[in-house]
């Protein structure tokens, strides 16, 4: 029906263009919401998500519980869901879209599924053509019908849905998001807002998490802090730590960064009304004596804190340290990495070659900048004039030229052979200027580069 | 942190007493976190450059820990006044295993460049695994890692880069970094390339600007044309004795060496004339920030129309 018809008939239509990202990231937010219900949600097509609630239902006061809770809260958000559960997947799927009971007891997934249509098998749409060309309307007559005929003409599919759906095969959801190894949450009967009363709770939550990293000799490196809004929006903040950690004032210190930087994105509505930390990734950490002023945290520990808490509030290239790597070329000889605890950082034999030089600057740019040079000795000499920055310097002493070849073995653009020369102006300013390309070889006379500034 | 404070200080009470019952010297042990070296007992921990004048215009050395100021008067300086704020930090410092700190906002790192270890290393005996660079787009940001890892007392130095003389950096700021400095026993060194002097709490304010280096020492004598080891010319603005002075300085294995001019091999001006550097003179003198302000307003500081008297608005044209 086009769009004049529909209007025809009835003319008080909206029409919305169908946007099927936003239906996506609907449906994937619908998926974090389901979180408070169990950690193992899956997406199931365009329209469908799958939870499994192996022994979570108790949680909720059973499966008819559960199944209640969610319909409700749905309901309250304005969604129309249908939902089905049953012990399998397949044949929960089809107690969702065809079923009369919602939920299926175990062992009564045949008496669901003989009256269904074929749809109800999850089967691709020509297969179910075919099989209905040949008269088999219901999903009951296929399990009357022999099997080994059905294979042959319509392939595997569909016994495998079957036996899917009966049981006989497991088949199992893959979750969106892995599970983590620890969480603990918190569900308030009154919805909470402020920074600060979520930071209390972020703490309270930590303690919990505490004795159970300890009982595990396990520290979190990577913390997740869930907060699920009283209309169903979910929202999510992580921190890393840089070494295991389990003491909740630190756990707390790096989420109180966090919050602050996001505190604008973070829109807490009408309020949380559920809380939940989990640990992502933990590591082994043993616990260690305390000293009586609490002098037990050695010196590395307090700047992997310190930097943490940098990180956590400003993001993971605010601060870095230099990691030296093999390379001629000055500017990949030594990068700024960001900063990591356990990270090996003592100067390899390998890199030591670019240490041993003496005459390198102490500042570089990210990018050699542009510099016109008026007046350079040929073929290989210093230049005499150059300007930089649009300001004119004349260069009164030079050292050089240091001839630094493209690394070939790396190959990709090769570059061109840059010859280094350090400079020093009137004012006794001293650069680090290079000329790429050699006078007389190519057509094009060659340019010149400051990179560096020295001492 | 506070409590943590406090009860370190209960610790160190008792482990002086047990100090006195046991006959032992109460000194030995670590100094009370709480106190601040002052008065003669801080001049006692000044670090000598060696050099007599500069120290005599120092007040005696350089205070070991808390914030310092250095100044230079544009970005392509950068270069110096950070060459001259790691000579310092070595020649404070003897926490080598401490990583050092250097703190930016993105701005001056895009101006002049960032630190490059393999230089640094060099010169100034940096390991690179000494070294930290931290970085936010924002000066807020920018002064908030400053204050807090001036908390951090396992740092060797903080080197604080900030270009331009924002309102931001004021007293109150200043007078925190400097006391937190102080507290955690390392140097604060305030880097502010093309700033103007402004009113801040650190006792001591140098004005760093390159001078041309000596040519480099053979077994034949000083190569000609050759670039020796850094240079720096550096003016006292503002020190506990308030004794203006001017010196040159070079860096040389490790120490400061002064060098007078007249010795100076090359027949070059030592410093330029354009470079819109402050004549030596005029920062003589004004050892007040206070002054300095008054006497020289800032480059974008325009007075309003009608502080001029008539007479001059009259005769201004363009």
């Amino acid at each position: 029906m086009g769009i004049a018809e529909a209007r025809a008939l009835h003319p008080q239509i909206e029409v919305v263009e169908s946007d099927p990202q936003a239906d996506r990231r609907l449906l994937e937010s619908l998926a974090d919401w389901c979180d408070r219900y169990t950690p193992l949600v899956a997406l199931d097509g365009e329209d469908g998500l799958f939870l499994d609630i192996s022994g979570c239902a108790h949680l909720f006061g059973g499966e008819r519980g559960l199944l209640d809770d969610l319909l409700t809260r749905f309901f309250h958000q304005g969604f129309d869901v249908r939902a089905g559960l049953a012990s399998t997947p397949g044949a929960a799927w089809a107690a969702a879209r065809f079923g009369k009971s919602d939920v299926v007891a175990p062992g009564e997934e045949e008496t669901l599924l003989a009256p269904l249509p074929l749809a109800a098998l999850r089967l691709d749409k020509d297969v179910q053509a075919g099989l209905e060309s040949v008269g088999l309307r219901t999903t009951g007559a296929i399990m009357a019908a022999p099997r080994a005929p059905l294979v042959r003409r319509f392939g595997k599919a569909v016994t495998l849905r079957l036996d899917q759906a009966m049981g006989r095969i497991e088949e199992p959801i893959s979750p969106r998001l892995p599970v983590p190894p620890l969480m603990v949450e918190r569900r308030l009967a009154e919805p909470i807002g402020l920074m600060e009363d979520i930071e209390a709770l972020v703490e309270m939550l930590a303690r919990q998490l505490k004795a159970e990293l300890e009982r595990r000799v396990e520290g979190a490196e990577r913390l997740q802090l869930k907060l699920f809004r009283v209309d169903g929006d979910v929202r999510q903040v992580s921190v890393r730590a840089s070494r295991p950690l389990r003491e909740p004032r630190l756990v707390q210190k790096l989420f109180h960064e966090r919050l602050a930087a996001q505190q604008n994105s973070l829109d807490a509505g009408c309020g949380f009304e559920l809380v939940r930390l989990c640990a992502l990734e933990t590591a082994q950490l043993e616990a260690s004596q305390t000293d009586l002023d609490q002098g037990d945290r050695n010196a590395e520990g307090d700047v992997a804190l310190f930097a943490d808490r940098v990180r956590a509030r400003l993001g993971n290239h605010a601060i870095r340290q230099v990691r030296l790597v093999e390379s001629h070329i000055p500017e990949r000889a030594a990068v700024l990495v960001p900063f990591s605890a356990d990270c090996d950082l003592a100067p390899s034999e390998k890199a030591s070659s670019a240490m041993s030089e003496k005459d390198r600057p102490s500042r570089l740019f990210d990018l050699p900048e542009c510099v016109e040079v008026s007046f350079a000795e040929v073929p290989d000499g210093p230049p005499l004039h150059f300007r930089w920055r649009r300001a004119a310097y004349r260069a009164l002493r030079a050292e050089g030229p240091e001839r630094i070849s493209p690394e070939w073995w790396r190959g990709g653009e090769a570059g061109a052979t840059r010859d280094y020369f350090r400079v020093e102006d009137e004012a006794g300013r001293r650069y680090w200027l290079y000329r790429e390309g050699l006078y007389g070889e190519a057509d094009t006379s060659p340019r010149w580069y400051l990179q560096g500034l020295s001492a | 942190m506070a409590q943590s404070a406090r009860v370190r200080d209960v610790v160190c009470t008792l482990r002086h007493q047990i100090a006195k019952i046991e006959g032992r010297l109460a000194e030995t042990l670590q100094k009370r976190p709480g106190g601040l070296p002052s008065g003669p007992a801080a001049a006692a921990h000044l670090v000598r450059t060696g050099i007599e004048s500069f120290d005599r215009a120092l007040g005696g050395g350089f205070p070991p820990a808390g914030l310092m100021e250095l100044y230079g008067t544009a970005s392509r300086d950068a270069g110096a006044v950070s060459g001259f704020a790691l000579a310092l930090v070595r020649l404070l410092s003897n926490r080598v295993d401490a990583p050092l700190l250097w703190i930016g906002n993105s701005e001056i790192f895009r101006e002049a460049g960032r630190p490059y270890a393999p230089g640094l290393a060099a010169v100034f005996g940096l390991r690179p695994d000494g070294l930290l660079v931290a970085e936010a787009e924002r000066l807020a940001d920018v002064l908030w890692i400053a204050e807090e890892a001036a908390r951090v007392d396992a740092l060797r130095a903080i080197l604080l880069e900030i270009r331009g003389s924002p309102h931001a950096l004021d007293l109150t700021v200043t007078r925190r970094l400097h006391r937190r400095a102080l507290l955690s026993g390392f140097p604060l060194l305030l880097l502010r390339e093309a700033g103007e002097a402004q009113p801040t709490a650190a006792p001591l304010r140098l004005m760093v600007a390159p001078a041309p280096a000596a040519p480099r020492l053979t077994l034949a004598g000083p190569l000609p044309g050759s670039i020796g080891p850094p240079a720096f010319r550096v003016t006292v603005s503002k020190s506990r004795t308030a004794i203006p002075a001017s010196f040159t300085l070079e860096w040389v294995d490790d120490v400061f060496r002064e060098r007078h001019e007249h010795v100076a091999t090359d027949p070059v001006p030592l410093v330029s004339a354009s470079s819109g550097r402050p004549a030596a003179a005029a920062a003589i003198g004004k050892g007040m920030a206070v002054e300095r302000l008054g006497a020289r307003p800032a480059a974008g500081f325009q007075p309003a129309g009608e502080q001029y008297p008539t007479h001059r608005r009259a005769g201004r044209k363009g």
